[in-house]
């Protein structure tokens, strides 16, 4: 009774707390009020519609005299305001939110508490830049609990919500559970067998082996994973033809970026911007990448112009997805219905990104060219050549069009066939009598044409005039029958934009015939000098490294002025229906653009690596911890806009995001280490009902993170306590085993070649994704096909899974390796050898029960195993050892579809 | 084996008693200990306890049946889509004006302000290669390219003025199969099944059969899942090598050694349960048995052999081979089983006339008779077996082909073909709530443009969500911060075709 009458007066204390606290309370617009506007205003009062023309997303329109001729809000005055009569009105007619449920009074009462208390705008707090956080006090109490002196700062964020929620934090995890947990985070990998040694002895504290894994070579490759999400980085360009592409030079980019603790800022310039920077290296034209993963449509019949559009669209809606968890999708087409953003907003960012000279022909030009040995040589000796004798203008020209063959002018560009066609619209094919333009061509008086083409047979007399069939003859030269050239032609120097008139004869062709197919035109003088040996040596060189073939990876290049885009708003999101012009700026309600930044990618990525772009560094903050915890600070990672889930660790989420900007200086190798040094992150993962009650998504953080590993790290993990996983970095992607009939790709005659030797056994980062049909087993996995920028992978659990882990000869292979393994700890107590592989793979004792269930396994497949018939078992073994590895293979298949095997502890 | 068999009906039967309610309470995770799992499952009545696990079916198992939330006219969907897109004006949409003014030049009317894939200049009009006539009750007009479906056209109801704005294969079979050109958008079948789960647990509840070689021109995203978790993708069922990848077990390892493998996991897996409580693992052991069910049923549906002679025949089946007629048989099986969407894709339709296999007297035709008994056999075996009612047929391809003939880049071709178009096009559809004998929407005279009932893609998705079950508009899926559809902003019921 004593016990009822206590909670009674409690409840009664806590309900006049709050009932006071409430009066005196003044509303938060972010907090109370925007939630209500876009739970039941905005849809129509919002970006896409306004009605009565009133709208609700900014402030300005908020307050601003509708059709109605007045204002709908009146600051101070709630009674006179037409917004509260509405949502008051009986009139179902006139009484908002219109055929729909009305408000309830508490909803009702916060708006009209709101306009009384004068209507303060206040901005979404994701939109405010982040502030040096006030660190909470150290929740009294649970040091003990914790069992350490010292609490991170980190902990003091958690522990306060903790202690609002009446929850505590769980104790810190089993030590070498703590082990494989870390290790698995940072390098995707179970520890070495060094490492465990070391850190069973305690001959390696906490924070060291932080370090150390932080320092291991396979940190980047694990780390790289997550950001080819975000890239779309795949070895293919997708669409229907979907063929291959030379881009993995950019993943290796990301790897040793990670490995380097590129700091995050320079990470984004380079990959943004990195041609822009001043006299950029190879590795930060290769960071522009980035941008050239996207798909790239070789389909007959497509117009390059439209993909070239999808593909600007696509980096505008990826770089704002990756750095500032913002939809801009939403604005191609309208306003922002929910978000500060404007539907001109996008088409002012998209200037930014419309000027690269990326056109989606079939080439992927422009491209860097990696020259290697005798071809680096000649490089460097026409390099000398024009420094002797050239203005540095005219060597910048010529190293740059060496190092990615630009400007240059596609064949798509030709217009006004007569006797031609675009071959497969693509390539430029005159027949017979053939003729056609290519206008507004500027070629900066240069003596000499390159051009690009293949022919299949001889004796085609082309001209190329000015203006017309009648203009000036500019340059006069026979095609003959050659494989893929480039050729470089005596052109006559012209000084002004002009039309190229191109005409081809060749009587002994058939109507209809193409002449020949050429790619595309470029124009530059000749490389000056004394016409000595010596100067004709350099020309040789120039001419080989027009038409050697050395590596090449598509990069971002920037139009030079004379094939600047003007880039237009597009009515509706229709790319063919033009409205305004626009220029490059970024949208207003962001951190504010500063004059002296250019207006190009560069400057983008400034802006957006500026401390107050309120976005990019909780935006990373927030990626990052979610691939440490399996959800972020704010859940919704794709969105952190008003739509968001309210983040119930936005005080943490902001302290992380100003460490990162200003304590660590964008090193996210110091934010990883920070984080995973709390004891938020050391804590046990095991749920108690109390736990699974109060907090099933762990949103408050009272245990460890514990969910399914991803794709790569199940297979890397099941090769590596196999000893089958290769250490090799880098390079071309493999292809290991998959089952026959997976590629069918239509108009390609390219197949999965199986990989050799250790190529087999590399980690699935190094895997080949063809976009239009990836690799089986990551995509059962919850990998994605990289076709669009993808900011989580939902994590899900289904028989498919099982079936891979179970079935899959990779991981049969692995089963086969773990047999082995316990055959050799002991070929006649299963209980020993099981228990002690088991250890090997998890790094704890298997329990009894545990133990039980698989020797029984053991010795049933001992009698039903068919050994014979397993072609990885040798026969040369003496029956007993093969039957007994046969049954190890068995329980080694279980011990690798096992929960805890591939959830991380 | 048994024992988690009866642990997992034991689950079955809890979530048959919270239908109401989709959350289950209970508050024995503490009392777990070391025993087994399911005579505490079992104890946990839904309101003993105040500690509430939230767990959904969809927790346990996402791929958990679900009622649609209106009465639904069908259980399944069968679509059939012809990729390369087939010819309308050789088949269905019967145009003696065309005869009339074949090789004649196309008015310059016609091409102003339109873009073609390959047409340039101005091209001939080409006369419909096959010859039509009516048929049935309905006096439906099929061409002679389809002797045997002419037969069942009563059955069916014919769109014969869909539009679409895509005019290249990829974009347009995305925009067909997912509502938008570009990627990153759910499939049809990914809606549906997330909608509403699968009927069968042993068997996917969406499952892709292709043919002709080849898998459609705009890959797996066709029947990807989109931002929908994966568990929704289309599981492409194959007629060689496994049905379903991995779906054989490892040499030496046979049935009943298999189940003690899952068996033995699932007991360790009941353990680390008891020490971590993360129901998860729950989950996982679900999942696991449900492997092991499917790696029995699969083949066994997959296997067409046991079909009696008559089924064989009716169908054209190509046994060991992998053909339309075989996918149509294998859909019928399917949607018998409870596979809520089957989708075919067979692959060679793309008649431009550059070569003898794809013009249209030639490679199209025999196209044509590749999937004229096979899909006629279809409607008739759904029906005989009183499937067709619970079932929707749709046929139809990414776009149509131009009432001219191909001039590709303006050369004259040398065989008769003609390029894509998206002005008007024909589509049919069978089965449950469908009107049946009729035909909605009209072409103009030379089957350029539709003039009377239009129809979008948009308005096929609403019509075939509508007949699941769903208000296509409310049908949403929350992501980037706002609700996505199907039908995104658009969409209309062709209720001028349904019952």
């Amino acid at each position: 009774m004593k016990n009822i009458l206590f909670i009674l007066s409690s409840i009664l204390l806590i309900v006049l707390i709050i009932f006071f606290s409430r009066k005196e309370e003044t509303v938060g617009f972010s907090t109370d009020v925007k939630p209500i506007l876009n739970k039941h205003c905005i849809s129509c009062h919002g970006g896409v519609k306004k009605n009565g023309g009133f709208s609700l997303l900014f402030e300005n329109e908020a307050f601003a005299v509708n059709d109605s001729g007045f204002p709908a809000i009146i600051k101070g005055n709630p009674n006179q305001s037409e917004l509260i009569k509405r949502v008051l009105e009986h009139d179902p007619e006139l009484r908002m939110p219109y055929n729909r449920p009305a408000l309830t009074q508490d909803e009702i009462d916060i708006l009209k508490k709101w306009i009384k208390q004068g209507a303060k705008w206040g901005e979404h707090w994701a939109y405010v830049p982040v502030q040096e956080a006030k660190i909470p006090q150290t929740v009294k109490g649970f040091e003990k609990q914790i069992g350490e002196s010292e609490v991170h700062i980190l902990d003091k964020f958690v522990f306060q919500n903790l202690m609002s929620q009446g929850l505590k934090p769980s104790h810190e995890a089993d030590h070498m559970q703590l082990l494989r947990r870390l290790s698995l985070d940072i390098t995707g990998l179970p520890p070495s067998k060094d490492l465990v040694d070391k850190w069973k002895a305690d001959q390696i504290n906490y924070e060291h082996l932080v370090d150390h894994l932080l320092d291991s070579p396979t940190y980047g490759e694990k780390w790289a994973s997550w950001w080819l999400d975000l890239a779309r980085y795949a070895d293919t360009k997708g669409y229907e033809r979907d063929q291959s592409r030379t881009i993995w030079p950019y993943r290796d980019w990301v790897i040793k970026a990670f490995n380097q603790d590129m700091p995050f800022d320079q990470f984004t310039m380079e990959q943004l911007a990195g041609d822009l920077l001043p006299n950029p290296t190879h590795d930060q034209f290769i960071a522009t990448a980035f941008h050239r993963n996207t798909m790239n449509n070789d389909e007959g019949g497509t117009e390059d112009e439209e993909f070239r559009v999808a593909a600007v669209l696509d980096r505008v809606n990826t770089t704002y997805e990756v750095w500032q968890s913002t939809t801009m999708a939403c604005v191609q087409c309208h306003s922002h219905p929910y978000d500060p953003f404007v539907h001109e907003d996008f088409f002012r960012s998209m200037a930014f990104f419309n000027n690269s000279r990326d056109e989606d022909t079939t080439d992927e030009e422009p491209k860097i060219r990696l020259y290697e040995t005798d071809d680096e040589l000649k490089l460097h000796q026409i390099r000398s050549w024009l420094q002797e004798n050239a203005v540095s203008e005219q060597t910048k020209a010529y190293m740059e069009f060496l190092t990615f063959q630009e400007p240059k002018y596609h064949a798509h560009l030709a217009t006004d066939f007569i006797n031609g066609e675009l071959i497969d619209t693509k390539w430029l094919g005159l027949w017979p009598k053939g003729s056609a333009y290519l206008k507004n061509v500027y070629t900066g008086g240069a003596d000499r044409m390159l051009l690009n083409y293949w022919s299949s047979y001889d004796g085609t007399k082309m001209t190329i005039r000015k203006g017309g069939p009648q203009g000036d003859v500019l340059s006069e030269f026979t095609i003959d029958r050659t494989g893929a050239i480039t050729r470089s032609i005596p052109f006559k120097p012209i000084f002004e934009k002009v039309d190229l008139y191109i005409h081809a004869e060749n009587p002994g062709l058939a109507a209809q015939q193409s002449t020949a197919a050429i790619s595309w035109f470029a124009f530059i003088s000749e490389i000056p000098g004394d016409q000595s040996d010596a100067h004709q040596k350099v020309k040789d060189s120039f001419h080989d490294l027009l038409n050697n073939r050395p590596l090449t990876v598509p990069i971002m290049i920037e139009n030079p002025s004379f094939m600047q885009r003007q880039t237009h708003v597009f009515e509706r999101g229709n790319w063919m229906l033009h409205g305004e012009e626009v220029q490059a700026i970024t949208p207003e309600s962001l951190n504010p653009w500063k004059e002296e930044w250019p207006q190009n990618r560069m400057g983008f990525g400034l802006w957006l690596t500026d401390k107050d772009n309120p976005l990019t560094a909780r935006t990373a903050v927030n990626r990052i911890w979610d691939q440490l915890f399996g959800s972020g600070l704010v859940s919704t990672l794709e969105d952190m806009g008003t739509q968001s889930d309210p983040p119930v660790q936005k005080e943490l989420l902001d302290y992380l995001a100003w460490e990162l900007m200003h304590t660590h200086q964008w090193s996210l190798k110091a934010l990883i280490k920070e984080i995973v040094l709390s004891h938020t992150y050391r804590q046990a993962s095991s749920i108690s009902p109390q736990q699974m009650a109060m907090d099933p998504e762990n949103r408050w953080l009272a245990r460890g993170p514990r969910f399914r590993l991803g794709a790569e790290t199940i297979r890397d993990q099941a090769l590596f306590v196999a000893g089958l996983l290769s250490d090799k970095m880098y390079g071309k992607s493999v292809m290991p085993p998959q089952p026959d009939g997976i590629w069918q790709t239509v108009y390609s005659g390219e197949y999965w070649k199986e990989s050799e030797g250790e190529d087999r056994f590399r980690r699935g980062i190094y895997t080949y994704l063809k976009r239009t049909s990836p690799y089986p087993s990551f995509i059962s996995f919850d990998a994605g096909s990289r076709e669009v920028c993808q900011g989580k992978r939902i994590v899900t659990n289904t028989p498919l899974q099982a079936l891979v882990t179970l079935n899959d000869p990779v991981f049969f292979e692995a089963a086969v390796a773990l047999g082995k393994k316990m055959l050799d700890v002991n070929p006649t107590d299963p209980g020993k050898a099981i228990a002690e592989v088991y250890e090997q793979m998890l790094f704890q004792k298997l329990s009894l029960e545990k133990q039980k269930a698989l020797v029984r396994l053991y010795e049933e497949a001992l009698d039903e195993f068919d050994y014979e018939k397993s072609p990885l078992l040798p026969s040369d073994l003496p029956l007993a050892q093969r039957k007994s590895w046969g049954a190890y293979t068995v329980v080694g298949n279980a011990l690798l579809n096992l929960d805890e095997f591939l959830t991380k502890p | 084996m048994k024992g988690l068999d009866k642990l997992l009906s034991e689950l079955e039967l809890q979530q048959l008693q919270k239908q109401t309610r989709r959350h289950f309470l209970m508050d024995c995770v503490s009392k777990m200990g070391g025993l087994a799992l399911f005579p505490l499952l079992n104890a946990c009545q839904p309101d003993s306890g105040k500690h509430s696990l939230n767990l959904s079916e969809r927790d346990l198992n996402p791929l958990a049946s679900l009622a649609p939330p209106f009465i639904p006219k069908v259980k399944s969907v069968i679509y059939l889509h012809m990729a390369g897109a087939p010819s309308q004006l050789e088949l269905f949409d019967y145009k003696p004006e065309l005869v009339k003014y074949n090789n004649q030049p196309c008015p310059e009317s016609m091409l102003e302000g339109r873009k073609f894939a390959f047409i340039r200049g101005v091209p001939n009009l080409l006369g419909p290669v096959a010859k039509f006539q009516q048929h049935g009750q309905s006096g439906a007009w099929v061409s002679d390219f389809l002797p045997h479906f002419s037969k069942i056209v009563d059955e069916v109801a014919f769109l014969k003025a869909v539009h679409t704005d895509q005019f290249n294969h990829g974009p347009a079979q995305l925009f067909m199969h997912t509502g938008s050109p570009r990627l990153g958008r759910p499939s049809l079948g990914s809606w549906v099944t997330y909608g509403l789960g699968t009927e069968n647990q042993n068997l996917p509840g969406f499952v892709v059969l292709t043919s002709g070689g080849k898998t459609p021109d705009a890959g797996k995203s066709v029947w990807g899942s989109g931002f929908l978790p994966s568990v929704y993708q289309g599981v492409q069922c194959r007629s060689k090598g496994d049905p379903v990848l991995y779906l054989n077990d490892p040499e030496g390892i046979n049935r009943s050694l298999k189940g003690k493998i899952i068996n033995a996991i699932n007991q360790v897996n009941k353990e680390e349960f008891a020490a971590v409580g993360d129901p998860e693992i729950l989950a996982r052991i679900n999942q696991y048995e449900m492997a092991y069910r499917m790696q029995l049923d699969v083949p066994e549906i997959m296997n067409i052999n046991d079909e009696p002679d008559y089924i064989h025949e009716l169908y054209g089946t190509l046994p060991g081979e992998e053909a339309f007629a075989n996918n149509c048989l294998l859909a019928r099986k399917l949607v018998e089983k409870g596979v809520r969407f089957v989708q075919l894709y067979d692959w060679g339709w793309d008649s431009h006339g550059t070569e003898k296999d794809t013009a249209l007297d030639l490679g199209f035709r025999n196209k044509c008779r590749e999937i004229d008994r096979p899909m006629s056999a279809l409607i008739l075996d759904l029906k005989q077996r009183g499937l067709l009612e619970d079932t929707l047929v749709v046929w139809g391809g990414e776009f149509g082909r131009t009432p001219m003939q191909e001039n590709r880049e303006g050369k004259t071709m040398g065989f008769k073909g003609r390029d894509h178009h998206v002005d008007a096009f024909t589509m049919w559809m069978a089965g449950g709530g469908i009107k049946k004998g009729t035909s909605f929407g009209k072409t103009d005279d030379l089957g350029f443009s539709g003039i009377e009932g239009r129809v979008s893609v948009h308005d096929i998705h609403a019509t075939i969500l509508h007949l699941l079950g769903f208000d296509h508009e409310k049908f949403t899926y929350d992501f980037q911060g706002r609700p996505f559809r199907l039908t995104d902003v658009e969409g209309e019921i062709i209720k001028e075709i349904l019952v």
